[in-house]
């Protein structure tokens, strides 16, 4: 499906989100086996998914690795949803709150290389897998399962989770590609962590064939993969390329079959430049567009002077011209995002019911000047505002509007422009004098948004707040099952934000997902499972 | 003669690539943010951080670090990666072949225009092949060879289709290819380095072709070929040879870009990222290996200093 530019601006924000966005299934087709899909990928630091947070090594791992549970994946998907399906798990049950019962589907073998041989798997793995998760060293993303207490096998499928509280989102967490990868104790045993290339080892579509450096990746049919006939791809081609010149022109001349940035998406620079050459050379691409979940944000020292006056928040999310960020940064397509980002659809509030704080996402500086003055800061007041730009010209135009618009209400912001480790260090994690501004990490589910940022004493709470009516609703979300008093929650908790403005949130750009027309029975998404993606597509070439 | 010098020159190269380790240690440490806040990124608490420090052994002194190191670089052992934890010498040993056959052939490409263009300009000088030679060179030097690179594989593939062949083709697997696949990003590596040479090679062979033995030559009636190639050419090498020495550091400068551009796996990339992550063995292993290697070239030039110049003595 293609939608043009006015199309989308027509749609406007978060109603890009809407159904007029899902894909149309094709008519039936008989898949075929076979054939090699090429694709651009990027070269792992190393093949530990337990010790990097890397979408390098996960992407890869998408391709040869299980999980308990994924996200369901095709064309009938709405990009942005994460509906839920067994992986491994045949079937789940919740006996109590606080109990997940998982039973595994049978006849599920490693790959054949040793030193598993192709073994069967067994509970007894995925209690080890989550152990390790949960007790390996420097595993950045233990942070999802902290609310496990205990992992145990009842029997060889069996497995049960026991939690130390409620957590509604854990089945979610089990979900996410980049949470627990199934890998089997023989291969830690043999080489000591999961780093070394060889150590690839998973129950997944795919096996790892070779591994060049730098160069790439192939990927080879798993004959003995649990799915009967699955995958349908014989070979997957990843090549790193890390030039976006070079990527570009591989990508013209037909030689990656999705687009070349991640998700599988072409930048939107780039597509607007390229869009006619590509019509005569690759006439056969399917496109689908969707927000995108990456967001960035101007957090700030709530609990000191002059940020701690609600006044002066107003005012500074009045000040932003969101539509001009649009237009100069994302080529005039964008999603304006309230606390959760448009691109989530089942859960970010749409603007039209998130209240008296929707109009502070207005731009109406003569207000933002009113609501200094009334705060004591008629001239307004100079600020730092720290910042990296992450090798993106688009951030850093953004940033330069924002100081702009700042300026105009007479907010005075000298940017303190960091290199990136230094800027992870200290602004990503609140250590900053006045501001800081950059964006977020793009998660599939809104808790990693909320409680991250929101609640007290949380890592990622940059702007240092301490809102017990935040924190009350964070906590409870976090504890309501039902999935649309959860929702409501949640939009409560957005309508609340709205109007205190802790972070001023800047509007996402919208992703051009694209791919080959031979690649049939495939749906772009967000995040890193390119390999559950592809699962079922099939090449008709 | 000879000999001696070179063994002293040895001598004196030890405390540079002392003071060299000492800097490639300190300075990537200086940089805000260490490997362990890269690794664990954007999902780090206090006391993950402490403990991966303490697995890595980051937690000690510098200064017992350093002095650690260098005892195993001693022993010809750079270490392990701190995030593939594959021996650094291994690493690049795997990547140090392909920058080295992309500097040489750099190198050559250079060499190949810059002597005959060279040559050509001083001996036409002030004639139209020696303004547009010279034009050519001004251009040469003041195209950035990332822009280059990038129109030469994006113009083509918006022409016609066609790009580069992607992926790493091996020399083991497909000899012609192999080559093939490294001729384009040489010359793009080349074309400033040659604009460079060039306008010292004709700007040496002019003033070497007014002295008076090559007046002389001329007044004996021998032919133009015998008198540039022979007589004037030799004489007016030897700068450009010094020259070619400091450009290896800038060429293998240029292939991160070129490397990055080309998909080509060589150290230069590795470097680039190993930065970025802070993998403080590998940048200290792989400017070793640099240092080492232009301290080498430097003294080898030297030692051509004497073979060009049979007057020349150490």
């Amino acid at each position: 499906m293609n939608l043009s530019r006015r199309d989308l601006l027509r749609l406007g924000g978060a109603a890009l989100a809407g159904a007029s966005l899902v894909p149309s299934v094709a008519p039936a087709q008989t898949p075929k086996r076979g054939g090699t899909l090429a694709i651009r990928t990027w070269d792992p630091p190393h093949f530990d998914p337990f010790q990097t947070i890397s979408y390098k090594t996960h992407i890869a791992l998408s391709f040869t690795h299980s999980r308990l549970l994924k996200h369901k994946a095709g064309p009938g998907v709405v990009p942005g949803t994460f509906p839920i399906e067994g992986d491994l798990a045949e079937s789940w049950t919740q006996p109590s709150e606080t109990t997940y019962v998982f039973k595994l589907r049978k006849g599920v073998r490693w790959h054949n290389k040793p030193p598993v041989n192709g073994r069967e798997l067994t509970a007894d793995d995925v209690v080890f897998s989550v152990n390790h998760f949960l007790t390996a060293k420097g595993n950045a993303n233990a942070y999802m399962l902290r609310a496990v207490e205990k992992v145990e096998a009842f029997d060889r499928s069996t497995v049960k989770f026991t939690l130390k509280e409620p957590f509604v989102w854990f089945l979610d967490m089990l979900s996410n590609p980049h949470a627990v990868a199934i890998v089997a104790k023989e291969v830690l045993d043999k080489f000591g962590d999961f780093k070394k290339h060889e150590t690839v080892i998973g129950t997944g579509p795919w096996m790892l064939d070779s591994y060049r450096p730098n160069v790439g990746l192939t990927f080879v049919r798993n004959p003995s993969y649990f799915l009967p006939g699955l995958p349908y791809i014989d070979r997957i081609e990843a090549t790193v390329d890390e030039d976006n010149a070079s990527r570009m022109a591989a990508f013209l001349s037909g030689k990656y079959d999705l687009g070349w940035e991640f998700p599988g998406t072409v930048n939107r620079v780039d597509w607007v430049q390229i869009k006619d050459t590509l019509k005569q050379k690759r006439s056969k691409l399917q496109t689908l567009e969707f927000p995108a979940p990456v967001m960035s944000h101007i957090s700030m020292r709530t609990d000191q002077k002059p940020f701690n006056d609600v006044r002066v928040r107003h005012a500074m999310s009045l000040a932003i011209d969101r539509k001009a960020i649009i237009d100069a940064v994302f080529e005039g397509v964008g999603a304006m995002n309230p606390p959760v980002p448009a691109a989530l659809r089942e859960w970010s509030v749409p603007f039209d019911k998130l209240g008296d704080g929707a109009k502070y996402y207005k731009h109406d500086p003569a207000e933002a000047k009113r609501l200094l003055a009334a705060a004591g800061y008629p001239n307004g007041f100079p600020g730092t505002m720290c910042f990296t730009p992450y090798g993106s010209t688009i951030l850093v135009d953004a940033m330069q509007l924002v100081q702009k618009d700042l300026k105009a209400v007479g907010i005075d912001v000298k940017i303190d422009q960091k290199e990136y480790g230094a800027y992870i260090a200290t602004c990503f994690y609140g250590k900053f004098e006045s501001m800081t501004f950059g964006p977020q990490t793009g998660f599939l589910e809104p808790d990693n948004f909320l409680f991250g940022q929101y609640y007290p004493e949380e890592l990622k709470n940059q702007s240092h707040i301490n809102d017990p009516v935040v924190a009350d609703m964070l906590v409870r979300q976090r504890r309501t099952s039902d999935v649309a008093k959860r929702r409501e929650i949640i939009y409560d908790i957005q309508r609340h934000l709205a109007k205190q403005q802790y972070y001023v949130q800047m509007p996402s750009g919208i992703y051009i997902a694209v791919w080959e027309g031979a690649l049939k029975n495939y749906g772009p998404n967000m995040g890193y499972d390119y390999g559950g993606r592809l699962m079922a597509a099939w090449l008709d070439r | 003669m000879l000999r001696r010098y070179l063994a002293k020159r040895l001598l004196i190269a030890i405390p540079s690539l002392l003071i060299a380790s000492l800097i490639v240690f300190t300075l990537p440490r200086l940089i805000p943010g260490d490997v362990v806040v890269l690794m664990l990124a954007e999902k780090a608490y206090a006391k993950d951080l402490d403990e991966l420090r303490e697995k890595l052994g980051l937690n000690r002194p510098l200064p017992v670090q350093y002095v650690e190191w260098l005892s195993k670089v001693a022993r010809g052992d750079l270490g392990e990666s701190l995030w593939t934890k594959r021996p650094v010498l291994e690493e690049i040993g795997q990547r140090l072949p392909v920058t080295f056959e992309l500097a040489v052939l750099g190198l050559t490409v250079a060499l190949l225009i810059a002597i005959p263009v060279g040559v050509i300009s001083a001996a036409r000088q002030d004639t139209i092949q020696d303004y547009v030679a010279r034009s050519a060179a001004i251009l040469g030097l003041s195209v950035p060879a990332f822009w280059l690179a990038t129109l030469l594989i994006v113009l083509p593939a918006i022409w016609w289709g066609w790009r580069p062949v992607t992926g790493f083709v091996e020399f083991s697997k497909d000899p012609v290819g192999h080559v093939t696949q490294l001729l384009l990003p040489a010359a793009i590596l080349g074309i400033a380095a040659g604009a460079a040479l060039m306008r010292l090679t004709r700007g040496m062979l002019l003033e070497v072709l007014r002295q008076d033995y090559v007046r002389t030559a001329w007044a004996k009636g021998l032919g133009e070929r015998v008198i540039l190639m022979k007589h004037a050419l030799r004489n007016a090498v030897i700068p450009v040879v010094t020259l070619l020495g400091t450009q290896l550091p800038q060429i293998i400068g240029g292939t991160v870009i070129i490397e990055t551009v080309f998909g080509l796996p060589g150290m230069s990339r590795f470097l680039f990222d190993a930065i970025n992550q802070r993998d403080y063995p590998v940048i200290q292993g792989v400017n070793l290996v640099v240092v080492s290697v232009i301290v080498l070239v430097n003294l080898g030039v030297d030692a051509l200093y004497a073979v060009l110049d049979p007057r020349i003595r150490y």
